[in-house]
């Protein structure tokens, strides 16, 4: 029985008055929404450039001011919105967002750790998970990563806590580049080597304060030799290993030296690892 | 490398030993003074020149002639009598001369040649370079002594370009090719030196001058015509360069040349096109005294050049100056954007021709230098 009082306390009578504005309210919110949304992308389709996108990031902001304004008249409807009845409401609703936002909350968490221990920040090139490109922003629940592509990646700071983060500059200017090439395994090696140490040294992007190593590593189809060397600049990094590419095979090619043939396995081997290194930025 | 304290009795040519090159006083701070004109100049657009105590609406360039006898050519004799100096008693195969752009090293190691009777090796043709050929090399063999004015005629910065070169200077270093003197840009010996590996030969270059050597050197080859005339900054009103009489009078330091000294890092190549640059006459005929108009203003880089004209700069200054073509060769992109890019910096003023290569322009010297090590870009030693 003072259970039941309890609720009752809780909640309004649901008189045939209250019935009809809450038809009302949800009959108004819905028609709102749909013609908001429909409106708005009619818009947008018909604007050109920044304008468009623009209106198009209008369409969920709406709905949501329409959803919380039809809450703000439902709720008092339904529930007596003294002091305690409000407590008794909110602690539930904490409860249930709580659960909800526990990974947010996670990645706050983990935005403050970064702060302090700096895996990554602006400019530095990282590769978390598949995502592989240069830190543009720290925010406090992720990290905004633009790739190669172009494609801006938001990555949320709690992957830090069982991800690791391979961060190519750290901070720095330098940054290491690797530059393949598979070769057919008759060749003087000696020469070879020689010859891609010269490609590296005579490069326009090459930074001079660090290192230059070539590595050549037998295969069974052949030899893969690679250039390890450091361009002025990280944002430098792709045209730097396609010069090195590019001049590399055009003084190999001059020579004679011959560009290994891969058996079908070995290829698909090969293109798995370079599309992870690729991604990293490593081989 | 440290600045030097200033002294008036320094003499004006001194050969030193690379290490114990210094940059003239107050060098850093004209480079920060540049960094914030750059910056200024980006947020704000470019601004008029600072405040003048004399317009220079009332100034007008000097005829051909009267500069000709102001401001003659550089004599780099006395220049390589102060290397002479230092040559003898050297025993090692191999001496390296080194300057910056327009400060005439291949000048003065093929005046000492001549003086000492020494043969100077003419440079490989464009086409053995690009092949990468080392018969040119076969060809200095017999040599006892030589001398090499300008060893940037020597590589092109490819991999055939660097063979030739390569081949010439490993043997010279390790004595198979007699005794000689090489003259050499600045940048081309820093690239070099990390290409090729130049350690062991003695390095040297002119030490830098200071404001009161300038102003000491720049009344000497105006005395040739007689008095040197009285010269003002458009920018103080103060007297730059005194007269005989005067300068006996004057103790004060000459902080607008020492302004000049520091800005061009003391090599006197670069001042003397400064000054050549900036001297202006009056209108008004009846005045006898020059002015030097606002010494530091130049065709100055936006601080947001992009890579391609950073690339082309470099090359320029690693290369000693090159022709379209081999521009081309060169950087990792097109004949047609190496080209666009050079038109666009020859309409800036950045870049001009000289003997049918493109180079730096001395005036925007500094302003490219200290953009290029900015980036990080493999810079000269001076």
């Amino acid at each position: 029985m003072e259970e039941q009082q309890k609720y009752a306390r809780l909640f309004n009578d649901i008189d045939s008055q209250a019935l009809i504005t809450l038809g009302v309210v949800l009959l108004s919110t819905i028609v709102l929404i749909i013609a908001s949304q429909r409106g708005l992308n009619w818009i947008g389709n018909r604007m050109h450039g920044q304008v468009r996108f623009r209106i198009f990031a209008l369409v969920p902001m709406t709905r949501l001011l329409i959803l919380m304004t039809a809450l703000a008249i439902i709720v008092p409807t339904i529930i007596e919105p003294s002091l305690r009845n409000m407590v008794t409401l909110l602690g539930a609703l904490g409860l249930a967002i709580g659960f909800a936002m526990k990974d947010y909350v996670s990645s706050l968490i983990a935005g403050v750790v970064s702060a302090v221990e700096l895996p990554y920040r602006p400019g530095d090139w990282v590769q978390i998970e598949d995502t592989y490109g240069e830190v543009k922003h720290v925010g406090l629940r992720t990290v905004d990563i633009q790739t190669p592509d172009d494609d801006l990646v938001y990555v949320p700071h709690l992957k830090l806590w069982d991800h690791a983060v391979y961060n190519a500059n750290n901070g720095g200017t330098s940054l290491q580049c690797v530059a393949s090439f598979y070769l057919h395994p008759e060749h003087e090696a000696g020469w070879v080597r020689k010859a891609l140490r010269d490609v590296a040294l005579t490069s326009a992007y090459l930074k001079f304060d660090q290192p230059i190593i070539v590595v050549a590593e037998e295969k069974p189809w052949g030899t893969h030799y690679r250039i390890r060397a450091y361009p002025v600049d990280p944002r430098q990094q792709f045209l730097f290993i396609t010069d090195l590419t590019l001049r590399g095979k055009k003084v190999l090619s001059a020579a004679g030296v011959q560009s290994a043939m891969l058996p079908p396995d070995a290829a698909l081997d090969t293109r798995n690892a370079v599309g992870s290194a690729y991604s990293r930025g490593n081989d | 490398m440290g600045e030097q304290s200033s002294s008036a009795d320094t003499p004006l040519w001194a050969v030193v030993e690379l290490d114990q090159f210094r940059t003239p006083e107050q060098t850093q701070a004209s480079q920060w003074r540049r960094s914030f004109r750059s910056i200024s100049s980006w947020l704000g657009g470019k601004k008029d020149a600072e405040q003048q105590v004399k317009d220079e609406s009332e100034l007008r360039a000097l005829p051909e002639v009267r500069l000709a006898h102001l401001v003659p050519s550089i004599d780099w004799t006395p220049a390589a009598r102060a290397l002479g100096q230092q040559l003898e008693g050297q025993d090692a195969p191999v001496t390296f001369f080194i300057t910056t752009p327009y400060s005439g090293h291949a000048s003065v190691v093929t005046h000492w040649a001549e003086k000492h009777h020494v043969a100077c090796l003419a440079p490989p043709t464009l086409s053995e370079i690009a092949e990468g050929s080392t018969q040119w090399v076969e060809q200095c063999v017999n040599q006892r002594e030589w001398a090499i004015p300008a060893l940037e005629r020597y590589f092109l910065r490819h991999t055939q370009g660097i063979q030739g070169v390569r081949e010439f200077l490993e043997r010279a270093l390790s004595g198979r090719l007699g005794k000689g003197v090489i003259g050499c840009d600045s940048w081309t010996y820093a690239f070099l030196h990390r290409v090729i590996g130049l350690d062991g030969a003695p390095v040297f270059t002119l030490q830098s001058m200071e404001g009161e050597q300038l102003a000491r050197y720049f009344a000497q080859i105006a005395t040739h015509s007689g008095q040197p005339p009285p010269v003002y900054s458009t920018r103080t009103g103060k007297q730059v360069l005194f007269d005989s009489a005067s300068e006996q009078k004057s103790k004060a330091p000459n902080k607008e040349l020492q302004r000049l000294a520091a800005h061009c890092r003391g090599h006197i190549g670069l001042a003397w096109h400064y000054w050549r640059e900036r001297l202006r006459e009056p209108k008004a005929d009846d005045e006898e005294a020059l002015w030097l108009v606002d010494a530091l203003a130049e065709a100055e880089l936006a601080v947001d050049t992009g890579d391609i004209a950073t690339l082309v700069l470099h090359a320029l200054l690693v290369h000693g100056g090159l022709d379209d073509d081999s521009l081309g060769e060169v950087l990792p992109f097109s004949h047609h954007e190496a080209l666009n890019a050079r038109l666009a910096l020859q309409r800036k003023g950045i870049v001009s021709s000289c003997e049918g290569r493109w180079q730096i322009a001395p005036l925007s010297y500094a302003s490219v230098r200290q953009l290029l090590e900015s980036r990080n870009y493999l810079v000269d030693p001076l």
